[in-house]
């Protein structure tokens, strides 16, 4: 298991800084080994989303293992879909239904150990049911 | 046929988000099924939210429960970060 690539995580936000902190924060949890890339905001760094860098991100954290992808919020979501219709990558590619924060954090945990693109899709989606009081 | 064990560890810092992270990560290279409990609460060692949940702080104990064919190392690698991990924060 050690050996195998792990999945990797896509976080598209509107806000370059909402996914980069988010990845920062999944990262130091997960302990490292997994591939983080944020793609938040617009191609001239305003808020919104952008495709390219959408699509740079899952490049830069797709693996064999494949990458899951985690919205933020509503035009995040058209915009992965927009990607994913035009586009084919060499790895399994997964969108997840999951609170940004939590999910992403779930989603690296499993990651990091050794999970794959379904178990990793599914930590993220069962992040929505978890209490934090 | 599976095995079970047990052990409790008095915290000596609050289990913050970072060894939640690693207890979750190393539970999950085990086939057992591994618990956390603390008071009434329980949580999968596997979920890192939910050991995140259960909100446990120093001073309390934290008793890990497996059951499965390798419960005893899962349950040893859980008190090594619990030990290791509670007094730093973060």
């Amino acid at each position: 298991m050690s050996d195998e690539a792990r999945v990797g995580i896509v976080l598209v936000s509107h806000s370059a800084a909402l996914a980069e902190g988010t990845a920062e924060v999944a990262g130091q949890i997960g302990g490292g080994g997994v591939i983080i890339a944020p793609a938040g905001g617009t191609d001239e760094g305003g808020i919104g989303t952008s495709i390219a860098r959408v699509r740079r991100a899952v490049q830069a954290a797709g693996t064999s293992a494949g990458v899951v992808i985690l919205p933020d919020l509503g035009s995040s979501v058209l915009t992965v879909r927009a990607l994913l219709a035009e586009e084919d990558f060499p790895g399994p590619v997964a969108l997840a239904d999951a609170p940004f924060v939590e999910g992403a954090v779930a989603a690296t945990v499993t990651a990091a150990a050794g999970g794959d693109v379904k178990a990793v899709l599914q930590a993220a989606e069962e992040a929505r049911h978890a209490r934090k009081l | 046929m599976p095995g079970s064990c047990e052990a409790a560890i008095t915290l000596t810092g609050d289990l913050h988000a970072r060894p939640a992270g690693s207890l979750a990560v190393t539970a999950a290279r085990f086939q057992s099924v591994v618990e956390l409990s603390v008071g009434a609460s329980m949580a999968d060692a596997k979920s890192v939210l939910a050991v995140m949940g259960l909100g446990a702080t120093r001073g309390q104990q934290i008793t890990v429960r497996a059951v499965g064919p390798d419960a005893a190392e899962a349950v040893a690698a859980m008190i090594g970060i619990l030990a290791e991990a509670t007094p730093v924060g973060g």
